[in-house]
């Protein structure tokens, strides 16, 4: 008995990754156009998008009609520890910080394909993420993209990003972005053949490996962004300016103030991370904090990527959330849409996701409703053209207790 | 001289009427709310889609303000003389917002080591101290909490220790002082905390370092507040007076607790020491012990979908708040709370979160219901449901009109109305009333947004 069903099981299974999956009268938003592909369908070979029509005429080993639901490519979580963390205040449970290296330490080896927060993301519709060190210092480390299959092998890319925060500590931001210049000059001569560490021209207290200066190399050579943590407008500029100086690409995470400079940031082409939902004037490097900040950007031609409340993992998915207020906010929605998927591929430069386009990776999810809205969910959420589970720890939990009698 | 000796006497008599007044008892006259509204005259709110709190969803109907309470509330009212007419036609209508859940004026923004002012983490055992005393009226979370539709908050202090202090329910009005912003005649809370706070807090150093620990704080407390009660509160002791307001019955129980268990263990020591648990808090497994609850009458304040910050809040299921709803067919006490100035915000967000959980589940849960969780059950929660809470008449006009659907993430607040004055109208660049923090605080001209 259990032998048959094992059998059926992995037969269903079979079923699941079939070779081409044809998805029937949706309704597509693909992330690159403002409006939406009404009735047509998807054609998927081998986890690959093949071909977008009106109608598909090739059969395929699975039909799933959608009747007219709402598609769009799976989430890219812009910013968080997905992989990295169980229990946010339990440090055994994290992996996502380092006092032995600052700029060098890479978080890729730590990623947990079966980490618990993975299933309550994927039921979001978070498909991906870029997860990141969260350290405090002025550098954190090396952030990487993963795909939330739960396999093994989930790496797109490692080491896509360099992570630091202008405001780190206790000290003058000026003192911290004095440190930043020097170290981008000392990793500038750095020469990894030579078995000098030039530590001449640092303050005593500050000492890098060769993994730390590598890492900075890398952005000075343009391999790999720098993405800084700021929020005040004046710092904002500053940073604009150190990016020019030193040639360097820039990505700017927070930028609560950044409406304020919203100009200079698009001319500089500068884009930016927000958690749009967040208006507090919490410290005074975000006084001008507003809801609005995501439309002001967007409109003065700023890329945006949308992140949950406080950058927060578990509920990762969230994001959609802050999108939806940003679009109340005066954000048009294809616009959110883009800020939640595309511009997180194209501004991390993941190859082949982040929108429904032919030769893209399958990553797919189809919606109840509108995916903006708070009461909309997942229906169903392809990874590579695989149908994944929705199965969570909280609905086996649900499903527990509500039948306790 | 005359008068000098007149004026002495007086001083004297005054000494020994307040030294009688104060000899080992707790005086009820001081501290009190000075709140006043100045007449709201008569408003009538025309033509809205009407969630009544009371549990109608009332698809067009007219409300009658007169001198700050409801006065009418039917499909067509005569617009009376004098009155203020506003058009809510297309505008859905909602009592006024209330968060059970809060430290706004406690832990303010901007956030800063000289304002967080909402744990007294210095002894497990502080039911002394009290939420009030630590309030900064111009928090700036404040504008923006009535904003979101939030005309009453309640704050509580943090969960550190066991006892954490008396909590305090204000309207969200501005005021110089406290006082002015208290609602008038709530009964006094006190915060306990189960669970893994306490023990991390005080468990390097000194008791409690485990839950068993936590309960033995807990019960030694009451047995010296019986003896206390059995005295007749004398002589005078400040924590011993709020732990005998509970066995009094004036002072209402918010319990911070995460776990299941524990709340069962929480019910046990009140059921020993005989007092009412009113509500727990951050109750993520109250859906294991919702038909407990629903039993002993304790409501259940919870977040729609937060989790996994701490051990003890592992166990989310989405669906917590439609199952502490649904319990004992309906007999459950649902709320929806914040503990956050981002999520007080859009307490009607994180309620439409828990209304479509539930509804997938399988529950039938209406708006008409689900807004319950944050109007109607949290006023009753504090004791306050006499005065607000509802759209009925009598009450205070506390009130929201929103340009859309409520349990839309595209919703905003149109007007927002605390005893029939308009506190917000999204027409009026001037409203909210900026705090003194915001006046000058970017641009030495403006108010900061």
């Amino acid at each position: 008995m259990i032998k048959h069903l094992v059998i059926f099981i992995l037969l269903a299974f079979n079923n699941l990754s079939a070779e081409t999956l044809l998805l029937k009268n949706a309704t597509i938003y693909t992330g690159e156009s403002d409006s939406a592909l009404q009735g047509y369908d998807i054609l998927i070979d081998n986890g690959i998008i093949v071909s977008i029509k009106e109608e598909v005429t090739e059969s395929a080993d699975v039909t799933t009609n959608l009747e007219e639901k709402i598609i769009t490519a799976g989430l890219i979580a812009p910013f968080s520890q997905m992989g990295l963390v169980e229990i946010g205040m339990i440090q055994e449970t994290r992996d996502d910080n380092s006092d032995l290296y600052s700029a060098g330490f890479s978080i890729t080896q730590a990623f947990n394909p079966s980490s618990t927060l993975i299933p309550y993301n994927l039921n979001g519709g978070v498909t991906s993420s870029i997860s990141a060190p969260s350290g405090s210092g002025l550098f954190s480390g090396l952030g990487s993209s993963f795909s939330l299959s739960g396999e093994n092998n989930s790496l797109i890319t490692k080491d896509l990003a360099l992570y630091a925060s202008l405001g780190a500590g206790e000290g003058s931001k000026a003192a911290n972005l004095l440190l930043m210049e020097d170290t981008f000059e000392l990793a500038r001569k750095y020469d990894p053949n030579s078995n000098e560490l030039q530590n001449y021209s640092l303050p005593n207290s500050i000492k890098y490996s060769k993994r730390d200066l590598l890492a900075v190399k890398r952005v000075i050579d343009k391999e790999i962004p720098l993405v800084i943590s700021a929020d005040r407008a004046s710092d904002i500029l500053t940073l604009i300016r150190f990016a020019q100086e030193q040639d360097i690409e820039l990505i700017l995470k927070g930028a609560s103030e950044g409406w304020m400079v919203s100009k200079q940031l698009s001319e500089s082409d500068i884009p930016v991370i927000l958690s749009p939902i967040n208006n507090l004037p919490s410290s005074f490097d975000r006084l001008g904090s507003r809801l609005e900040n995501a439309s002001l950007l967007n409109k003065a031609g700023v890329r945006i990527l949308i992140s949950s409340d406080r950058w927060e993992t578990h509920n990762a998915y969230l994001s959609r959330q802050g999108a939806g207020i940003a679009v109340a906010y005066g954000l048009p929605w294809h616009e959110a849409l883009k800020a939640l998927t595309l511009n997180v591929a194209d501004i991390f430069d993941i190859p082949n996701r982040g929108s429904i386009s032919t030769g893209n990776i399958a990553d797919l999810v189809v919606w109840d409703s509108d995916p903006l809205e708070v009461t909309a969910f997942a229906e169903k959420v392809y990874i590579s053209g695989k149908l994944m589970s929705t199965q969570t720890r909280s609905k086996l939990l649900k499903d527990r207790y509500l039948n306790i009698d | 001289m005359a008068v000098f000796r007149f004026i002495s006497s007086l001083i004297i008599v005054l000494l020994a009427a307040c030294s009688d007044l104060s000899d080992n008892v707790e005086r009820k006259d001081v501290y009190v709310s000075t709140y006043s509204p100045i007449d709201s005259g008569v408003v009538l709110i025309k033509d809205g889609r009407v969630l009544t709190g009371s549990g109608e969803e009332l698809e067009r109907a007219d409300i009658l303000i007169k001198n700050n309470v409801f006065e009418q509330i039917s499909d067509s009212i005569d617009v009376p003389e004098d009155a203020r007419v506003i058009n809510a036609e297309g505008k859905w209508i909602t009592p006024g917002i209330i968060d059970i859940h809060s430290h706004m004026g406690v832990y303010s923004s901007p956030s800063l080591r000289s304002n967080s002012d909402g744990n007294e983490a210095t002894s497990p055992v502080t039911p002394h101290v009290w939420a009030e005393h630590s309030v900064w009226t111009q928090d700036a979370q404040m504008p923006l909490a009535l904003k979101g539709g939030i005309t009453t908050f309640h704050v509580l202090p943090g969960s550190a220790n066991l006892f954490g202090g008396r909590g305090v329910t204000l309207k969200n009005v501005w005021s110089r002082t406290v006082q002015g912003m208290k609602f008038p005649e709530a009964p006094y809370t006190l915060k306990m905390a189960c669970g893994e706070n306490p023990k991390r807090v005080y468990g390097s150093s000194q008791e409690p370092s485990t839950r068993m620990g936590n309960v033995a704080g807990y019960r030694s407390a009451w047995i010296k507040a019986k003896e206390y009660k059995d005295k007749g509160g004398s002589p005078r002791d400040l924590k011993l007076d709020t732990l005998k307001g509970v066995l009094d019955g004036e002072i209402l129980i918010q319990n911070h607790c995460y776990r299941g268990e524990e709340m069962a263990v929480m019910l046990d020591i009140a059921e020993e020491f005989e007092y009412k648990v009113t509500t727990f808090h951050h109750a993520i497994e109250a859906y294991k012990v919702a038909d407990i609850l629903a039993e002993n009458n304790v409501c259940a304040a919870m977040w729609a979908d937060w989790w996994g910050f701490k051990h003890e809040a592992f166990d989310m299921v989405w669906e917590n708040v439609a199952i502490v709803d649904q319990a004992k067919g309906g007999q459950g006490c649902a709320i929806v709370h914040s503990d956050s100035a981002v999520g007080i915000q859009r307490l009607n967000q994180e309620a439409a979160k828990a209304m479509a959980a539930g509804r997938r589940a399988g529950f039938e849960i209406p708006r008409k219901r689900a807004i319950q969780w944050i109007t109607k059950n949290p006023a009753k929660a504090l004791g306050i449901l006499d005065k607000t809470g509802t759209i009925e008449k009598g009450k205070m006009a506390d009130l929201v009109i929103w340009d859309l659907n409520p349990f839309s993430v595209y919703a905003k607040t149109e007007m927002v109305f605390v005893d029939g004055l308009i506190k917000y109208d999204h027409l009026d660049p001037n409203s909210p009333k900026a705090t003194d923090f915001e006046l000058g605080i970017i641009e030495p001209t403006k108010s900061r947004l």
